[in-house]
């Protein structure tokens, strides 16, 4: 399919990490953070690590929603779903998120009614086919995924569905990243900007980044040719002394975004005064609710759920890796206690989770020999 | 839908191409053609022909038509 192969090509991304090695300088260590989980996975499914020169260290960012819900939203999920009169709906990742009692998957297998969806819609079908049960819906996301849920619950208002909810956990992607600007043990060179993030908000809520902060940003594509050209992009503001925020992903990322999906969102959520990330803490104004138009639909309100707020497992080391102070075969407990098959904390769950992916593709054996030939 | 990514987040964005407008949903085939409805009332209108960038089966974006041109 267009759009898809032309972006695997493996003479052009030859092509494009040689020019990324002509003006790497030899004498400078270079740190670029990509922002999101998906170009985690890529970076790693495809070997993109090993195309470039061993002067640029790509650092792995917080835009994995999964590995950033804090371990109380995932217990009072759990709380919801275990509801005798609940139909409990969510994505497939979020199935194996631990909790403090265990995760979806086993309270699943205790008896409880909760289906995975491939879309928000396929929950509120299910709500439209049960009339007699409550569904909800969990919600979890950054802005690719909010006006999903946004829609669907504009279907709901305008069909009168009264049994169908959102336990709500959508966050934004810009406070985040503006706490690790702020963070005194973390320095970066420059950003891989999330591209289907800026398919919905566009480009132009990134130019803090250069403004305030001085770090150039690359909006990025997803496919192994997209990360690599917006290396080669960073690496030519950085060579060049210019500091910018710029599009490698235009054939989907207007830079205005998409004003029909956020006029939408705008309508059905409204931003919480603070939101608990895990290992950034509280970030204020980081989150989406449910508007007041939309309360009726707010799981939160209709089962009363308390906010708790519990400590990751003490071995576990998610907060270190999400904020990139920590490589994952850096964690403690990486691929011993903490493993795709059990995972202790969120980054082992998610395919974009940084340890998934380091687990995954490899990076494991290859790190632990560079570490040893280093002793 | 064909995807190797996680749906929760946005590397599952998967673009396909609009085979008929119905509604505010339109049938879909993606890369393994494979079809779907895909709610398309974030990006209307959409014609017959068209590739967008869909998520969690609604469509938040188009693909533009000179992509090719950005590997260049």
């Amino acid at each position: 399919m267009k759009y898809v192969s032309e972006f695997r090509d493996a003479e052009l991304a030859r092509a494009v990490a040689a020019a990324i090695a002509s003006i790497t300088d030899p004498d400078r260590h270079y740190k670029l953070m990509e922002v999101c989980g998906g170009h985690t996975h890529t970076i790693y499914r495809h070997g993109i690590k090993d195309l470039l020169p061993e002067q640029i260290e790509l650092v792995h960012g917080p835009g994995c929603p999964v590995c950033v819900l804090p371990m109380g939203r995932v217990d009072e999920g759990i709380e919801i779903a275990e509801r005798p009169e609940v139909i409990f709906t969510c994505f497939g990742d979020m199935m194996r998120v631990p909790g403090s009692k265990g995760n979806l998957l086993e309270v699943k297998a205790q008896g409880a009614d909760i289906r995975m969806v491939y879309s928000p819609l396929d929950a509120l079908r299910i709500a439209r086919e049960n009339p007699d049960r409550e569904v909800v819906f969990y919600a979890i996301g950054f802005e690719t995924t909010a006006p999903s849920t946004a829609l669907t619950l504009q279907r709901a208002k305008k069909e009168g569905i009264e049994n169908f909810s959102v336990f709500c956990n959508h966050v934004t992607i810009v406070p985040p990243v503006r706490a690790l600007l702020d963070s005194p043990d973390l320095r970066l060179d420059a950003f891989i900007g999330p591209g289907h993030v800026s398919t919905v908000i566009g480009c132009r809520p990134y130019e803090f980044m250069p403004e305030d902060y001085g770090k150039p940003v690359a909006v990025a594509g997803f496919e192994p040719l997209d990360i690599l050209q917006s290396v080669l992009m960073l690496m030519r503001q950085l060579d060049e002394g210019r500091c910018e925020v710029e599009n490698q992903y235009s054939r989907v990322v207007p830079w205005e975004g998409n004003l029909q999906a956020l006029r939408s969102m705008a309508e059905v959520f409204e931003l919480r005064p603070y939101f608990e990330w895990r290992g950034l803490g509280f970030i204020a104004q980081s989150a989406l609710k449910l508007s007041g138009a939309y309360a009726d639909f707010d799981a939160e309100l209709r089962y009363s759920t308390p906010g708790v707020r519990v400590a990751d497992p003490k071995a576990c080391q998610c907060g270190e890796v999400l904020k990139g102070v920590l490589k994952p075969h850096e964690c403690r407990v990486f691929g011993t206690a903490c493993t795709p098959d059990h995972p202790l904390g969120a980054l082992m769950v998610s395919s974009e989770g940084a340890c998934a992916a380091y687990f995954n593709f490899g990076r494991k054996s290859l790190e632990k020999v560079e570490i040893g030939s280093k002793q | 839908m064909d995807h190797d990514g996680c749906v929760t987040c946005s590397d599952a964005g998967i673009p396909v191409r609009v085979i008929s407008v119905e509604g505010d949903d339109a049938l879909c085939e993606d890369a393994a053609d494979n079809r779907a409805r895909i709610a398309v009332e974030l990006v209307a209108p959409v014609r017959a022909g068209e590739i967008l960038l869909t998520h969690g089966g609604v469509a938040i974006g188009r693909v533009a038509a000179e992509a090719e041109e950005d590997l260049r």
